[in-house]
């Protein structure tokens, strides 16, 4: 299962682009309402997982200003992803439940243990329909749904968007509620049970969560677009990774054994987004984001993005280098092993490395080229952009006795290049 | 309320408040705020995919909406 | 949506600073569609083809239309200009000047103004939708002596 949760719905919330807001991106002729914008995504993970993932997004832009847009993604994952457990001195054999038959890895000494034969195949549909009901609103309702093997997830979102100031100053209000169900190849694994007992729960788990988001946007110069969002988010059900366990280490370092990780049943999340967009001429503009998350697992993260759009000659294309910086605490229960000495009674945990404390840098470029359009048909664009992204543990993660000199916290090492369509 | 989230969403009053105020352009001075990159959802395929990717590796997701700004026409 | 506005200068003179003049004194007798458009206004290119249309189908009984460009910087308003080559009037107000005289809400606006000079209809924005709205209130006008 390769995610909790596709929460881009409060993202999509007002995606469908209406006359009101925004053209369709490149300059669409008169009665050409209709606009695509594909893309195609590779991913790759150093020693570990690799993806593809197209996606097709479709906009129509009707005669009253309503908009309709209807997207689909596809994403193919393969490769080696962690179990959680420890890296150790010792070789260490593992069962995965991948596909439908019990497969057996090992991992050798002084490696992260990864299931390698990790294999996932999701689709997602989604759309999203907005309608300009006065001048100065627009409402939009969207819902998307995405399957995987063991992963079904539908989504239903709504938002409003008021403008006034003389459209300088726009409030919005969205609200979505997602439900999941989970069915992990294998069963559930009973929380905290024991790895080798393998005990198993029969049936799917569910998880439902409700989130909102309050938004204010305001024009401040004639060169200076300002957004500034409040979110909050709470899901309740089944939120382990039935397929993550946490290391048993003894006091020389060895493993003696794993068990299953539990979580709360209950996270809810608040946010804080800024984004500023400046022209600084007719040709270089910059856009940067500022996010504070936290929520009740302790996890508090900050995320800092700059992009800087150059714009070349005559406006026909551009280049647009990029850089994000994220920084996140780890969650109160993450805890990368557990010590036999001081085995927890009951409480939750977690070794997942998504909950751990770590910083990430992401590098990027993007370069656009928009082509003339063919008989009469509007211009197009295609383009393509590359990024790089490093994610590095905190330095003072906790090394257990016997494991010095054991590279436990490797952090990860990813590159993402894409190529687009829109037309 | 933790500090920091009192903090916020003074700033989301504050910013509401000047909204009323005279900060902005006349209607026919959004040429700047019509183009392109000036677009909270300029790029909605990568924001989707990077979301997607962040997601999956990372504890945070994400806290955007696209409305406002642009030509404001119509 | 429609706002409906009764100006009551009866011979409007403005004066549009470094460009033309817009003395509705000229017009006196046809009945104007002034229309405030910018090359950077999407729905500006479903209006300006309506607006030939109803050129064509009206001049002869009195219509003028006469199109206001917004543009600060001229070389836009021309490359519009070029791609829809309009055959109706065409005036410049990069200081915004008259659309701040009119105070023009949304891009694109038009005001109809009748045969005596008197500003009788108002509109922010231009969806295809309009269009027959606008026609009609055009034709009320026209009818009138």
């Amino acid at each position: 299962m390769q995610l909790m949760a596709a929460s881009c719905a409060l993202l999509g919330a007002g995606a469908a682009r209406s006359q009101e807001t925004h053209m369709a991106p490149p300059d669409s002729g008169l009665l050409e309402d209709w606009s695509v914008d594909s893309a195609l995504a590779y991913y790759h993970e150093d020693g570990r997982i690799q993806a593809i993932e197209p996606v097709v997004d479709v906009a129509k832009i009707f005669a009253d200003g309503e908009a309709l847009n209807f997207n689909v993604t596809f994403d193919a994952l393969s490769g080696a992803s962690p179990n959680g457990a420890l890296t150790s001195r010792a070789a260490q054999t593992f069962s995965s439940p991948s596909g439908k038959l019990q497969h057996r890895y090992t991992t050798a000494p002084g490696q992260l243990p990864a299931d390698s034969n990790y294999h996932d195949d999701r689709i997602a549909v989604g759309g999203t329909w907005s309608v300009p009901f006065t001048r100065v609103d627009q409402v939009s309702v969207g819902g998307k749904v995405s399957a995987e093997d063991d992963f079904l997830s539908a989504t239903v979102n709504a938002s409003i968007a008021h403008d006034f100031n003389e459209k300088n100053t726009t409030l919005s209000f969205g609200i979505d509620d997602e439900f999941d169900s989970i069915h992990p190849i294998g069963g559930a694994p009973v929380a905290a049970s024991d790895y080798e007992s393998a005990e198993k729960q029969t049936g799917s788990k569910t998880k439902d969560g409700v989130g909102v988001l309050l938004g204010v946007t305001q024009v401040m110069t004639r060169t200076w677009l300002s957004e500034f969002n409040i979110s909050i988010d709470r899901f309740h059900g089944y939120l382990n990774d039935p397929y993550k366990f946490t290391s048993i280490i003894n006091s020389a370092g060895g493993t003696t054994g794993y068990e299953y990780e539990s979580r709360p049943d209950q996270r809810t999340r608040k946010s804080a987004y800024s984004e500023n967009r400046v022209a600084w001429s007719s040709q270089i503009s910059t856009a940067l984001s500022l996010r504070y998350m936290s929520d009740d697992w302790g996890v508090r993260s900050d995320t800092a993005q700059l992009h800087l759009r150059w714009t070349l000659s005559n406006r026909d294309r551009y280049i647009e280098p990029t850089i994000r910086w994220y920084r996140q605490t780890a969650a109160d229960f993450y805890t990368p092993f557990i010590l036999s000495t001081e085995k927890p009674a009951g409480g939750y945990e977690s070794a997942d490395s998504r909950l751990g404390a770590f910083h990430a840098l992401t590098y990027g470029v993007k370069y656009a080229q928009k082509l003339p359009g063919l008989g009469g048909r509007p211009e197009s664009e295609i383009n393509i952009r590359a990024e790089y992204y490093q994610q590095t543990f905190d330095e003072r993660a906790p090394v257990p006795p016997g494991l010095q000199g054991l590279d436990l916290y490797p952090g990860l090492k990813a590159v993402l290049v894409q190529i687009g369509w829109r037309f | 309320m933790s500090g920091r989230f009192r903090l916020l969403f003074a700033m989301l009053a504050v910013a509401l408040i000047a909204g009323c105020g005279s900060l902005g352009v006349k209607p026919w001075q959004r040429d700047v705020l019509a183009r392109e990159e000036m677009q909270l959802d300029s790029e909605p395929l990568d924001a989707a995919i990077d979301d997607h990717l962040y997601f999956s590796k990372e504890a945070s997701s994400g806290g955007r909406s696209f409305a406002g700004g642009g030509c404001g026409c119509n | 949506m429609r706002m409906r506005c009764i100006l009551t200068g009866i011979f409007l003179s403005v004066s549009v600073h470094a460009a033309s003049t817009l003395d509705l004194a000229s017009f006196h007798g046809r009945v104007v569609y002034l229309d405030f458009w910018a090359s950077w206004c999407g729905p500006c290119k479903q209006s300006f083809p309506w607006m030939e249309t109803m050129k064509s189908t009206y001049q002869a009984q009195g219509l003028e239309i006469v199109a206001v460009n917004v543009d600060a910087d001229r070389a836009d308003a021309d490359k519009f200009l070029k791609r829809f080559h309009p055959t109706f009037g065409v005036r410049f107000d990069p200081k915004g000047e008259l659309a701040e005289l009119y105070k023009v809400q949304a891009m694109p606006s038009s005001v109809l103004i009748d045969r005596h000079g008197a500003a009788r209809f108002m509109h922010a924005g231009f969806r295809p939708v309009d269009g027959p709205i606008y026609e009609a209130q055009l034709r009320e006008l026209l009818a009138e002596k």
